[in-house]
């Protein structure tokens, strides 16, 4: 395992040495840049996931214009907007994380990054208020839905399309929170330094996709 | 091998020198504004299609800022760059073309939307919306917060 941080002695600076170069790396700058790079190219394939999504929305929106508007006027603004600011913040102290971990600022990372989970429990919760408020009026996808104040057709299509984007970024929410724990408890162990700082890269990179999705999301479901 | 790792950090600190927590700091803030204004563009008495569009715009602006800052694209390496610009070009072809489609389609064949199938009420005993089978067309833009404005 290469994050067995036990047999790596500390350095004078306070963190970590390195682990290991693999083989196929002549520097550590090569290393770092083929797994910023793998990162790119995985994200570049999350967005191609939430282009399908987006797309349904496009051609929904286009079928069923009146229950989109008449839908979206029922999307709780504050709560949508609570929560573009807690993701924007939190992609704010995650991007900070990664810059202290860069500088073997393991403590300052812990903590930023400590934060950072706790904005992404709270956009959670929040969400979990709203999908609460959607059961009860029965603002449901496809044949559960009874909501008796959307009359336009379509009604039941917009919230296919409310639950499915916004379930798919909640999933992405807890992985990025997922991620984000586990580079936390390794910055807590001093694992980091200006040689060695990639996971606590890339994993701030999956949140700010995250947060990159949710910018599109917010004024698509709540603004238009 | 100590020294070839010593190496590479160095140059990584040459190569990221420009980036820091003030940037970072001025770019949530500029975020943040762009949150209010698309928020506030959203209260404005305008046709939808406007809101849409001007929703659009912001959005996309958000995007780049954090594209370009927190995630560092402004500071790294080409290829990266590439990756990225590529999957986006690749989401405006599926995006244009499908749009172009379903945008002209039922224009040209003088009904905007496809029946809707007649339900039967043993599969769906209830909770069928009562838009759902027929409803008028054109009974929309209710007293949505901006009306009021609008008369003035």
């Amino acid at each position: 395992m290469q994050s067995s941080a036990a047999a790596r002695k500390m350095t004078p600076e306070g963190w970590l040495e390195p682990p290991p170069l693999p083989h196929h790396y002549d520097t550590a700058e090569n290393h770092q840049a083929a797994l910023r790079f793998g990162m790119w190219l995985f994200l570049g394939t999350e967005v191609l996931l939430f282009a399908g999504i987006f797309l349904g929305y496009f051609v929904f929106r286009t079928y069923f214009p009146e229950a989109f508007e008449q839908a979206g006027r029922h999307l709780s603004l504050f709560w949508g907007t609570s929560n573009t600011l807690l993701l924007l913040t939190s992609s704010l102290t995650v991007a900070m994380a990664h810059y202290n971990a860069e500088h073997g600022k393991n403590r300052n990372a812990f903590w930023l990054l400590l934060v950072s989970i706790l904005m992404g429990a709270g956009f959670l919760c929040i969400k979990g208020i709203e999908y609460h408020d959607k059961f009860v009026e029965g603002a449901l996808p496809g044949r559960f839905f009874s909501f008796s104040e959307i009359t336009a057709p379509g009604g039941p299509v917009f919230y296919v399309v409310y639950f499915f984007s916004t379930g798919l970024h909640a999933l992405h929410v807890i992985v990025g929170m997922s991620l984000l724990t586990w580079v936390a408890i390794r910055c807590w162990r001093k694992e980091f330094s200006p040689q060695y700082y990639s996971p606590v890269e890339n994993a701030g990179l999956y949140w700010h996709l995250v947060d990159l999705v949710w910018i599109f999301l917010y004024p698509l479901l709540y603004l238009v | 091998m100590a020294s070839t790792v010593t190496t590479g950090g160095h140059a990584q600190d040459n190569a990221h020198k420009e980036w820091g927590p003030g940037k970072l700091f001025l770019n949530w803030c500029a975020l943040i504004v762009l949150t209010f204004t698309t928020f506030g563009v959203s209260q404005l008495p305008m046709p939808v299609n406007y809101h849409l569009a001007a929703a659009l715009c912001i959005s996309v602006l958000k995007v780049t800022l954090v594209v370009l800052f927190f995630m560092h694209l402004w500071w790294s390496d080409g290829v990266n760059r590439i990756v990225f610009v590529t999957s986006f070009l690749f989401l405006g072809v599926l995006m244009f073309f499908v749009m172009a489609d379903v945008g002209t389609r039922f224009t040209l064949s003088n009904s905007r939307i496809p029946p809707m199938p007649i339900v039967d009420q043993k599969v769906m005993p209830s909770g069928m919306p009562p838009g759902m089978s027929n409803v008028p067309q054109g009974t929309t833009a209710g007293p949505g917060p901006s009306s009021g404005e609008a008369g003035k």
